[in-house]
């Protein structure tokens, strides 16, 4: 007699689980809550920078998401059209989404979120971003913000219920990525709660795939399925739950099963010995881009030494790169890196072109310190570079970064790695007050209008070079001509390797380590680049992602 | 000793008064405010805002007449690291899992200095003195973060005898009269006062042991129990407290070490992640609470002294100890 196929279960959105998921009832994600961090919302529209690790901005929809090769997807916002402007740009939300209230998500929602983002007085730690973007900033923010117009003249407004126009500064061919950050508040609870309504579960309403369902800061936090959502990411799971712990414990409670997921971040070098010793682990350690991160020295070049190109070649040119991965990050974490692009974000250098300018060759790197006056390091300055706050393993890497420099050019170098306030603080003063430095930087958006952007004259960096400056300028506001854009930014890199406006040391390679029975397309499938694991900006993840039978 | 200690009391006013303003001076003082991010990208007109929204914008003596009008009213602000509660409702929920720890720790590394310490002192130059000694040493030298880490992954990553983390929230037996993750934390803090405790006991009784009224004592038959008890241990006491009374504020302030590793929601954090984020009402908070436990604490000492030596007189001038 042949028995019938179990028949499978429902989540609480009505989506069938997939054959090899666990009973719905076991569709628990248990993740790690950093217990040392300053995290004081589930909403990245109140601060982005302090947004809770483990079950931050589920609450809600942005209006547009990534796919694995981080072209923008659908999200909140079903569909987008840009006017024959230019700079008008439509969104229409998705029909028949609700807060967890019964209410409809409206486009009133968005426009209010918009608003308390730019309030003055709400002074949001992301506000440089839109003025950052330039001709892609949202039109009057940087006014908005200044205090200097009312938060209503900002270029958002609601056309209908669910029809939302955007209008921007000008010209930017990638605004729908920049959307990534198209947060939502409900706008009622806004006005009654004020912005940090979603931290008591009282007071939280969420149009996202989950709810809050309990929320003890410190100890821990429960998400619950979100009965109500007909979002596009519905959760495969019933549950997450979030226990804080300090990220030194994260891989002792991934060994002891309390947790199902750590990120590269909290995982030490030894750590990934035992990772790379166990075929299981090995396997569930998923390594990606991440956010596109890379490790590099930055100089004043506006005062001696290092106003000297020479010497500044002479520092690219002394990193032996290779080694300090190799023996160092260890392959697992980080490739060499030639130029601020990682290889796989748009225009990078996957040909390794730009390796000819930045390269370890001690012997060309002692004579341009000869040529800079310097001959056998004779009569250069002793200096100190310093880290912002970093922990060791990375300290490490900048340890063995200045090691390799004080070694081949012969000269004194020492690293000090500050309170990263006190480094932000040198870094952004003007004139700076941070000679030599050592730090990383990520993407915001994928585009190297943000990436190259940084390095602007206007930028955090005290290099200055015009042509470059023109060339991301130009390629950010350059529109409809992808591949001549593209081109443009590839120039640009080819300037501030060669004239050295830092010394680039590392691309980082990110991942996470799951348990074998996390399971989903979106984290265990490739991109088309043959690259596995969560990518960053993929929050469709929090409704892929499910636990399967157990073996 | 009424007057004493109301005179002890004033005092520890003007000592709060002089740390607030050196604190709040040095906090203010140092580079990096609490909003400026990693990033650094925060435009000046954001910044300003922040800043006018928590006060930060007026002069640092403005600033600090403020803070401490409201403090006299128990308003100690807002925590810039939880926003939704304030430093008060803050202190008072993770103070008392810290208090939990701390009072445990205590028993747990006096209780077992103490008689480690006797031990040592009766046994000189026995295995048990050696035992004690070399442990002593070993629980004054490795740091409680170490201990911490051996016993987790021995305990429970190796053997699985032990949870890891959390406090009280698990594993509690006799309803939540004993709970197995009290253990290690516990274990992990009190190696290191329990061995400051056991070399002061042990050499607090050597000393005394050796005085010429114990000889005289036991010359005229006492029993070595009694001679033990009203001659050696009571004189032993006096630098026991003055160097022991010293371990309580450590102890019932937590130890961020101990709080991360294990998992505990309590203060001991906070005294770090507050000067890391500039979390400048936390510091001030923490700091005030240290200054005001040390105070208690010494002036508890020397109330202590009194009760074991009659002969002490609190707040007599020109006196000494008989």
């Amino acid at each position: 007699m042949v028995r019938p196929a179990p028949a499978r279960e429902k989540t609480v959105n009505g989506l069938v689980l997939p054959d090899d998921a666990a009973p719905y009832s076991e569709q628990v994600l248990r993740l790690p809550c950093d217990n040392t961090r300053n995290e004081t919302t589930f909403d990245s529209a109140v601060t982005i920078y302090q947004v809770f690790g483990c079950g931050g901005n589920l609450f809600g929809d942005t209006l547009v998401d990534l796919d694995k090769d981080f072209t923008p997807r659908p999200a909140a916002a079903a569909s987008w059209s840009v006017a024959d402007d230019g700079v008008t740009w439509t969104f229409r939300l998705r029909e028949g989404m609700m807060w967890s209230d019964g209410t409809p998500v409206t486009a009133h929602d968005y426009v209010a979120t918009f608003r308390l983002e730019a309030t003055p007085e709400h002074g949001w730690d992301f506000s440089w971003f839109y003025t950052a973007l330039g001709d892609g900033g949202i039109a009057n923010w940087t006014r908005v913000v200044a205090g200097e117009l009312p938060p209503e003249e900002l270029g958002v407004r609601a056309i209908d219920e669910l029809t939302l126009e955007i209008v921007t500064e000008g010209f930017f061919p990638p605004f729908p990525g920049a959307m990534k950050f198209g947060y939502v508040l409900q706008k009622r609870a806004l006005e009654q709660h004020g912005p940090f309504y979603n931290n008591d579960p009282a007071t939280s309403v969420s149009s996202g795939p989950y709810i809050l369902d309990e929320f003890d800061p410190g100890n821990r936090i429960i998400l619950v399925a979100n009965p109500d959502y007909t979002g596009y990411r519905p959760a495969r799971l019933a549950r997450i739950e979030g226990i804080y712990m300090s990220p030194a414990t994260y891989f002792i409670a991934f060994q002891t099963g309390e947790i199902d997921l750590v990120s590269d971040g909290a995982l030490t070098p030894t750590d990934f010995i035992s990772i790379d010793r166990d075929p299981v682990l090995r396997d569930n350690y998923l390594r990606h881009y991440g956010d596109f991160r890379t490790d590099y020295i930055l100089f004043d070049t506006f005062n001696p030494p290092f106003d000297d190109l020479d010497v500044r070649k002479a520092f690219a040119f002394s990193v032996d790169r290779e080694a300090i991965v190799r023996g160092v990050y260890g392959e697992i974490k980080a490739m060499p890196a030639h130029s601020m692009l990682m290889p796989g974000f748009p225009a990078a250098d996957t040909e390794g072109t730009l390796a000819g300018f930045q390269h370890f060759d001690c012997g060309l790197a002692r004579q341009h310190l000869a040529a800079a006056g310097f001959p056998g390091g004779d009569g250069f300055p002793g200096l100190e570079m310093w880290l912002r706050g970093e922990a060791p393993a990375l300290a490490a890497v900048y340890q063995a970064t200045a090691a390799s420099i004080a070694q081949c050019l012969k000269i004194d170098l020492q690293v000090s790695n500050k309170d990263g306030k006190v480094f932000m603080d040198a870094l952004n003063a003007r004139p700076t007050r941070l000679q030599l430095g050592a730090v990383s930087y990520g993407m915001d958006f994928l585009d190297p209008a943000n990436l190259l952007g940084a390095w602007v004259s206007t930028g955090r960096h005290s290099w200055k070079n015009e042509a470059f400056d023109q060339a991301v300028v130009g390629a950010s506001r350059l529109l409809g001509n992808p591949d001549r854009r593209l081109q443009m930014f590839r120039d640009a890199e080819r300037i501030l390797v060669d004239d050295v406006g830092g010394v680039f040391i590392a691309h980082r390679w990110q991942g996470d380590l799951f348990k074998p029975h996390v399971l989903g397309d979106s984290f265990r499938q490739p991109d088309s680049n043959g690259v596995y694991g969560r990518h960053w900006g993929n929050d469709w993840f929090w409704g892929d992602v499910y636990i399967g039978k157990r073996e | 000793m009424a007057d004493y200690i109301i005179r002890r009391l004033i005092s520890l006013v003007f000592v709060l008064l002089a740390v607030s303003a050196i604190v709040f001076a040095m906090m203010h003082a140092v580079p990096g405010g609490p909003f400026d991010t990693q990033q650094g990208h925060l435009p000046p007109a954001a910044r300003e805002n922040i800043l006018r929204k928590y006060g930060l914008d007026k002069p640092v003596w403005q600033q600090y007449l403020n803070y401490m009008s409201h403090a006299l009213r128990f308003d100690f602000g807002i925590p810039y690291q939880q926003p939704q509660t304030t430093v008060a409702a803050l202190i008072a929920k993770t103070w008392s899992v810290t208090l939990q720890v701390g009072v445990m720790t205590i028993i747990v590394a006096f209780g077992l200095g103490i008689t480690a310490g006797k031990f040592a002192a009766y046994h000189q130059n026995s295995w048990i003195d050696n035992l004690v000694t070399f442990t002593a040493t070993l629980g004054v030298t490795v740091p409680n973060f170490v201990v911490a880490m051996w016993f987790i992954l021995f305990f429970g990553v190796a053997r699985q005898w032990l949870p890891v983390g959390g406090w009280g929230v698990s594993h509690c037996l006799f309803g939540s009269w004993f709970c197995t993750d009290w253990i290690l934390p516990v274990a992990a803090y009190a190696l290191a006062p329990m061995a400051v405790v056991a070399r002061y006991t042990r050499s607090s009784i050597v000393d005394v042991i050796r005085e010429d009224y114990v000889r005289t004592a036991r010359a005229k038959g006492l029993a070595e129990s009694l001679v033990m008890k009203r001659h050696v241990l009571r004189n032993a006491q006096i630098p026991m407290v003055t160097a022991l009374g010293t371990e309580i504020p450590n102890l019932i302030t937590g130890s961020i070490f101990i709080e991360t590793t294990f998992r505990i929601n309590g203060l001991g954090k906070f005294f770090v992640t507050s000067t890391l984020h500039r979390d400048y009402p936390m510091i001030m908070a923490t700091f005030l609470l240290v200054a005001l436990l040390w105070g208690v604490t010494y002036m508890l000492t020397d109330i202590a002294y009194t009760m074991i030596d009659p002969r002490v007189r609190l707040g007599a001038r020109g006196e000494g100890h008989g």
